[in-house]
């Protein structure tokens, strides 16, 4: 009894409810990884180990075809937005602080406000237009409009990494005779790279998994894996949609545990 | 002779800021410092030492003035322009780089080729006696061997001037001392002219050729350690840089009238007032008491205070002025003074001087 600090672990019932939210958060997608392994078609009753579902969802067309396309546009866009959101985090970092620098940053992470599906009928109605002008029907409208929604997360972990960042650095490389690109080259690129390459994966990883936005811009024949996924369960629920999503979620959990891994403090 | 001056600052003046929230932080400095020499601008904090540094290094430009490199005008060159080289307060040692790397950096910016880069390297970890820590990162070293590290990257590319801003008040007085003693050698081995900023009086008079002493944006004197406290020229720089009694009296050529009460032998500063009343400024230790009467200024003891190797007394003048005089203790430890007791005060000529301002 040497601590006597309050504790809120010590309050009665703190035990039971943490309990309870994890089973909360957690039983479903144990559920998920557990049915995926199911050996017969349902995803109620288990019929057996088995692990059928992954080579039969490899083998579907459909499905590496959505796969495919998921991973370029997720590519690209994560690229793209980690590229602007590098620049927009040097641009409100790195000068003097000017006035509507704080409507700079509202413009930056508007999109994590403004309901998704507000952006999505936007850019429906936006690419539509530019559709019709130009006739190009392909995945770049999928990719930019991924970029955009991907950016504010991206800049995000950016910012953090350069504003913990002493300036100082970059003063003493202009006075050993770097030149201002030397300077973002040995200096301030390498000390910002864990924070892009966070950023790269967390706008890879939303990128990865979205679906309204995906939904309302695509053009026939465009599905993503999880547009894919939301037509086959309105269709049957299917042990196959089980086997991907396990596969998703371990790429999340791998992505994740490294960007945790790259943004967490040295010791 | 602008070839035997390294760095030449012409009436430099700084101001941050516009309107009504700007700051004078340099109000017209001009200053010579020769090749070759260890310079150290000493003055209190805020009063424009870092400031003028970073008009040299080129972190700023002047708001009206000049700076001169080896007699050829930089005011407006880049930082990555000038050959000058800065020791930073915080190192700002590159954390991703090792220590090799960081020291070499310089010498790479500048495209030098691989074969001179390491050769360099090499050298200059020998002359901070860090060749065992080539492959370390910074973060992996002590504050001593960081600042060390710092040194030698801002050395391996042979600037024509080092700046170093109060490189060693990080460390603990101990290293601090170390660090005073391998700075010096370090300016001595290389022959580079050194400008050091500090605000530590004592750190000053031991390591500098010559020092500048500034207060409030000004450069108040410039001149070797001795004459800086010996003939130091006005009251500001007689209290910053050691202590001093003032008095203040009427001079009458070589004399210094105290009110009604004794009068001095005084020996005049350039521009004190020839006659009228002016302010006279003596160090403490240059004072010595006489006991049991004879020759000298009478006064009376105020109190007496032991310090060890020191005692210092306050003793009062006739006309009430009060001075303190640092003498060796004896070896009994007790300088016999008590409160009350009457003595009289002496000093060498030469000692009393009489400061260029009217009291
Ligand atoms: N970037 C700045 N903007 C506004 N004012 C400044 C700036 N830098 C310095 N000043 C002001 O200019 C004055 C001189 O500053 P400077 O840093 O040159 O002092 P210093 O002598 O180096 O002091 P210290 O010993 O504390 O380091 C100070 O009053 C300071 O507040
Ligand atoms: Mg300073």
């Amino acid at each position: 009894m040497a601590d006597r600090s309050f504790s809120i672990s010590r309050l009665p019932g703190f035990g039971t409810i943490a309990v309870a939210v994890f089973v909360m958060l957690y039983a479903p997608i144990a559920m998920l990884v557990i049915f995926s392994f199911n050996a017969g078609d349902s995803v109620a009753i288990w019929e057996g180990f088995s692990l059928r579902w992954y080579p039969e969802a490899w083998a579907n067309e459909a499905v590496k075809d959505a796969t495919w396309r998921s991973l370029q546009i997720a590519t690209c866009a994560s690229i793209l937005a980690t590229t602007v959101a590098t620049m927009a985090a040097l641009g409100t970092t790195r000068r003097r602080a000017t006035r509507g620098q704080s409507f700079v940053y509202l413009m930056i992470n508007q999109p994590l406000m403004v309901p998704e599906i507000v952006t999505a009928v936007a850019l429906l109605i936006f690419f539509s237009s530019i559709k019709v002008a130009t006739g190009y029907q392909g995945l770049g409208y999928l990719i930019v409009a991924h970029a955009a929604f991907c950016t504010p997360f991206a800049y995000l972990p950016i910012r953090a990494r350069l504003e913990g960042m002493d300036l100082s650095l970059e003063t003493a490389s202009a006075d050993l005779y770097a030149s201002r690109w030397q300077t973002f080259r040995h200096v301030t690129l390498p000390l910002v790279l864990p924070g892009a390459v966070a950023g790269l994966m967390l706008a890879f990883v939303t990128s990865l998994d979205d679906v309204v936005i995906t939904l309302f811009v695509k053009s026939a024949g465009q599905d993503t894996l999880p547009t894919y996924m939301l037509a086959q369960i309105r269709r049957s629920v299917s042990a196959e949609v089980n086997a991907i999503s396990t596969l998703l979620l371990l790429l999340t959990v791998v992505l994740l545990t490294a960007f945790f891994l790259l943004t967490r403090k040295r010791t | 002779m602008s070839d035997e001056n390294a760095v030449e600052a012409r009436a430099a003046r700084k101001i941050y800021g516009q309107g009504a929230g700007a700051v004078t932080a340099l109000d017209g400095v001009s200053l010579l410092i020769r090749k070759g020499e260890f310079f150290t601008l000493l003055g209190p904090s805020g009063c424009g030492k870092t400031t003028l540094l970073k008009l040299i290094a080129g972190f700023e430009s002047p708001t009206e003035g000049q700076i001169l490199l080896d007699g050829t005008d930089i005011t407006y060159d880049p930082p990555n322009r000038r050959p000058v080289n800065t020791v930073f307060q915080s190192y700002a040692l590159f954390p991703h780089l090792t220590v090799a790397d960081n020291i070499g950096f310089g010498l790479r910016m500048q495209g030098r080729p691989k074969r001179e880069v390491a050769d360099t390297v090499a050298r200059m970890l020998a002359l901070v006696r860090l060749e065992a820590m080539a492959d370390r990162k910074p973060g992996q070293l002590s504050g001593g061997q960081q600042q060390r590290v710092a040194l030698a990257r801002a050395l391996a590319p042979s600037p024509k001037v080092l700046l170093l801003d109060e490189p060693l008040s990080a460390l603990d007085l101990q290293l601090r001392k170390e660090m005073q003693v391998e700075l010096k050698r370090l300016q001595v081995e290389t022959g580079i002219t050194f400008v050091f900023v500090t605000h530590d009086q004592e750190e000053a008079l031991t390591m500098s050729d010559r020092i500048g002493v500034m207060q409030a944006g000004r450069l108040l004197q410039v001149g070797d350690p001795r004459a800086i406290y010996t003939r130091p020229a006005n009251r500001f720089v007689a209290s910053f840089i050691g202590e001093s009694n003032f008095l203040t009296g009427t001079r009458d050529g070589d004399t210094l009238a105290l009110g009604a009460g004794p009068r001095l032998t005084a020996t005049a500063m350039d521009g004190a007032p020839a006659s009228g009343p002016v302010t006279a400024a003596i160090r403490p230790e240059q004072v010595r008491i006489v006991q049991g009467g004879g020759e000298g200024i009478p006064a009376t003891v105020v109190r007496s205070v032991y310090f060890g190797t020191d005692t210092h007394a306050v003793v009062a003048l006739t006309d009430g002025t009060e001075i303190t005089v640092r003498m060796q203790s004896p070896a009994s430890g007790d300088a016999g003074l008590a409160p009350g007791q009457e003595v009289r005060l002496t000093f060498e000529p030469g000692a009393l001087i009489v400061l260029p301002e009217v009291a």
